[in-house]
């Protein structure tokens, strides 16, 4: 069954793309590129691509709407083009997260439960579309119940193949309304698992064939055009890479490298955060109870998030506020192991696997704590500087 | 002969016997075998292959293993040594019920502990000796009919109250097995299926076993100065334990006491008990005929409230093994062959044969899975060398308790299991 052209045309991340613009999809990547800047539209194409990586890397969550929607097919490409060519694992999550979250908005901004369903046809999901909506459970409002209805029940397979990744409790399959194989979705829910076979579609690994990739890119920077929107590219990433590192302004511990005083456990969550990697809630928990126990302030702890699929900066903000205000201990190391947080075997950090207190092993006190990590790090440094320092001082008599 | 000897021997004889009835697994050639060898230091052979039924079935005369089992992964190159060379094609659903994962009262009865360090002895399973706190222990598990039967009904529990109803699994691409000593097999074969990963198979697992479920998204908060519960109209788990309270509460009041107190279930202390039965009546009209939905009993507060439900779960829940149904590696019996520890056959079972079956007395010869039944009724001279061993039924027939020296004359299916369990040796 086919899908109207019309939602290629504004979905052009579906699947009937090549078949319904099977003369654009089909070309291989640098007769496509050639093509395109041969064209009189190729700059309003350059400047819309050059636009979404600008949003991307101000860390910012909405692309401005674009003026003409003719071009949003020409744009994906050229996108999916340009972050295989940059082959940089960072800008590519952080591409995939935006723009997938764009085609979850405009999804949400259209609320068309046709088109939705057509989109789910041609992602090849089994669902089933009920028009009225069908009912699966009430909700409690203070004394009154209000009816829980669905237009939409999907396959658990395929609701399993993009909810696991998502890592939100409220996906989990226990937490969900199943029957006959089917799992009771609402439309919004339907859409975000949309968005992530999106950010899916994107997230290409970064390449190991050099050299497939460079003879790619020795004809594509033939074209003029692309090379300088490419190298434009990377010139703004230059300069925007480094507010990515979570350097904290935080003066913590003076003239100390503040991630290095982190455990493993930290430095893991803040990997994944960085490469805009799903969180599961106790990763996201863990770390906002971390952060604000070490003081830091709540709009550092809110960009962290920034970068993950979800982000919504209003609700984080929200929530990372009333963590503050609860006083909430983070996780002590047992609880971090039972729920497979502990990096200490992945790290091989020595303080975490030998603990500390004694150079005699068997004197070696357990650490239990990530914020008594930190302690005794910043401990050690400060006597490690204060030995050197009377050693120069020595030197210098 | 040693008894390893002896009992390779009837192993070859069975497979000699039975090898034009032995059943072929699906996409034969593409899973992966592996055995254990009749030897004393425990190993497992694997990253084996067989091309066809007929050179497994030569191979099993031949060499007759202590254990046999086949991958419920299909992989294009199932003997390559290397799990990443294999060529990995996907994975059927393994669910394994063992008794050995769960507690049953019986357990207390029959199965034998012995202190490896003061030699002290018992039955059940503790945490640590009573006589010199170690707590490490050789363990002599057992069975009987009821903790069989305590592991076919969670089998046919996951059937009928999960598989069939939530998933819409079709009945015919499940294939069950008992799995010769304790406990059932049961496999779900289907393309679909076989495409999931490990996460997304351990969130079936969740949903099956009820483990990680959090009250507070089924519906369970504290609002406007009362408790919000769950909601019987919700369908998925919300629904599954408002009938399982229902069911509960409509039980007589001693029996809703003892489960309560129950350290093994609820452990709730008296004093909760004794409030929770006081309302109880008006709690059950509540939740059947109430529109508020505010749970309010006296004492009963969010944590208690979580109790209950998470003793509720426990009852509904399936008690799997969570690794071999998460393991996409996994090597699991092969049906048909015969289990090394007790000499029983691993038998495949319809749907509609499970609910009369009886693996220590099957009645129907072609689903026994005790297979070296003496035609002639002979016996078998044995000497007991395991400190102690408890009753056995099997075939209808009690055997023991024995103690360590104890020398006797039994059938041969029961001497074959005791030789098997190497609790005994041939005199």
């Amino acid at each position: 069954m086919s899908i109207p052209t019309d939602l290629v045309n504004r979905y052009p991340w579906l699947p009937s793309l090549k078949l319904q613009y099977s003369d654009i999809a089909d070309k291989v990547p640098s007769e496509f590129i050639s093509d395109l800047f041969s064209k009189n539209d190729s700059k309003q194409t350059s400047e819309r691509v050059l636009l979404i990586f600008e949003t991307a890397f101000n860390n910012l969550e909405d692309i401005p709407n674009p003026k003409d929607e003719n071009l949003s097919i020409q744009v994906y490409i050229l996108l999916k083009i340009l972050v295989y060519a940059l082959n940089n694992k960072l800008i590519t999550n952080r591409i995939a997260n935006l723009y997938s979250k764009n085609a979850y908005r405009k999804m949400e901004r259209d609320n068309s439960e046709s088109d939705l369903y057509n989109i789910c046809l041609d992602l090849k999901l089994r669902v089933n579309f009920y028009d009225p909506p069908i009912q699966y459970g009430n909700k409690m409002l203070k004394d009154t119940r209000e009816k829980q209805a669905t237009n939409f029940t999907i396959y658990y397979i395929d609701y399993l193949k993009l909810a696991s990744n998502l890592r939100d409790e409220y996906r989990k399959l226990a937490h969900n309304s199943l029957q006959n194989g089917y799992v009771y979705i609402q439309n919004r829910n339907l859409m975000r698992l949309i968005q992530e076979y999106v950010r899916n579609k994107i997230l290409i690994k970064e390449t190991e064939d050099k050299a497939s990739l460079k003879s790619f890119l020795d004809k594509a920077f033939k074209i003029q055009e692309f090379k300088e929107l490419h190298d434009h590219i990377l010139s703004i990433w230059a300069k925007k890479e480094e507010d990515f590192d979570f350097t904290f302004k935080l003066d913590l511990t003076s003239k100390t490298d503040i991630m290095k005083l982190y455990p493993p456990c930290v430095l893991e969550i803040l990997k994944k955060a960085k490469e805009g990697q799903n969180l599961v809630h106790h990763e996201r928990l863990f770390i906002v109870w971390f952060l604000l126990a070490l003081g830091y302030p709540v709009e550092n702890v809110v960009d962290i998030f920034a970068t993950l699929p979800d982000f919504d900066r209003d609700k984080t903000i929200y929530q990372v506020e009333y963590a503050k205000k609860k006083k909430y201990t983070p996780y002590q190391c047992s609880t971090l192991q039972s729920i497979s947080l502990c990096k200490k075997e992945k790290y091989k950090d020595k303080l975490c696997l030998e603990g500390y207190g004694s150079f005699e092993p068997s004197e070696k006190k357990k650490l239990k704590h990530p914020l008594f990590y930190v302690q005794i790090k910043q401990y050690r440094d400060e006597y490690l500087k204060k030995k050197e320092d009377k050693k120069l001082e020595r030197v210098n008599q | 002969m040693s008894n390893y000897t002896y009992l390779r021997r009837l192993f070859q004889a069975y497979y000699q016997e039975k090898q034009f009835e032995f059943p072929k697994v699906s996409s034969f050639d593409l899973r992966e075998f592996g055995l254990i060898p009749w030897e004393k230091k425990v190993y497992m052979k694997r990253h084996m292959s067989f091309d066809n039924p007929d050179v497994l079935r030569s191979y099993l005369i031949t060499d007759a293993p202590r254990h046999l089992y086949s991958s419920g992964s299909l992989y294009l190159k199932p003997d390559a040594p290397d799990m990443n060379k294999k060529e990995y094609q996907g994975c059927d659903f393994i669910i394994d019920i063992d008794v050995d994962h769960f507690y049953t009262p019986c357990k207390d009865q029959h199965d034998l502990w012995i202190c490896k360090e003061c030699g002290n002895d018992g039955t059940g399973i503790p945490q640590t000796c009573p006589n010199c706190k170690s707590s490490k222990f050789t363990k002599v598990s057992w069975v009987c009919d009821q903790c069989l039967d305590a592991a076919k009904n969670e089998i046919t529990k996951l059937i009928s109250n999960f598989l069939i109803p939530d998933f819409g699994i079709d009945e015919k691409k499940m294939k069950i097995a008992f799995s010769g000593h304790r406990g059932y097999h049961l496999k779900i074969e289907s393309e679909d299926i076989r495409k999931l990963n490990s996460e997304e198979r351990r969130e079936i697992v969740d949903y099956v076993s009820g483990k990680n479920i959090n009250f507070e998204i089924l519906g369970l908060n504290e609002r406007f100065n009362g408790i919000y519960g769950l909601l019987e109209e919700n369908i998925g788990w919300s629904q599954k334990i408002m009938k399982k309270i229902i069911e509960v509460l409509n039980k007589p009041t001693k029996q809703i006491e003892a489960l309560l107190l129950d350290k093994n279930h609820f452990g709730f202390n008296s004093s909760v008990v004794t409030s929770f039965l006081k309302y109880k009546n008006d709690f059950l009209e509540l939740i059947t005929k109430g529109e508020r939905n505010v749970w309010a009993i006296e004492g009963f507060g969010l944590t208690n409230w979580k109790k209950l439900l998470k003793g509720i779960v426990a009852l509904i829940g399936i008690e799997l093994d969570e690794p071999v149904s998460i393991d996409i590696h996994r090597l699991i019996r092969y049906p048909g062959s015969l289990h090394g520890k007790t000499g029983f056959k691993v038998q495949e079972l319809e749907l509609n044969e499970l609910d009369d079956f009886n693996p220590l007395d099957e009645s129907n010869e072609k689903l026994d899975p005790i297979v070296f039944k003496s035609k002639k009724n002979l016996t078998y001279k044995l000497e007991i060398v395991e400190n102690k061993l408890p009753i056995t039924t099997i075939k209808g027939e009690s055997f023991g308790p024995y103690d360590k020296g104890d020398k006797i004359d039994v059938p041969h299916h029961f001497a074959v299991f005791l030789l098997c369990k190497e609790v005994a040796k041939t005199i």
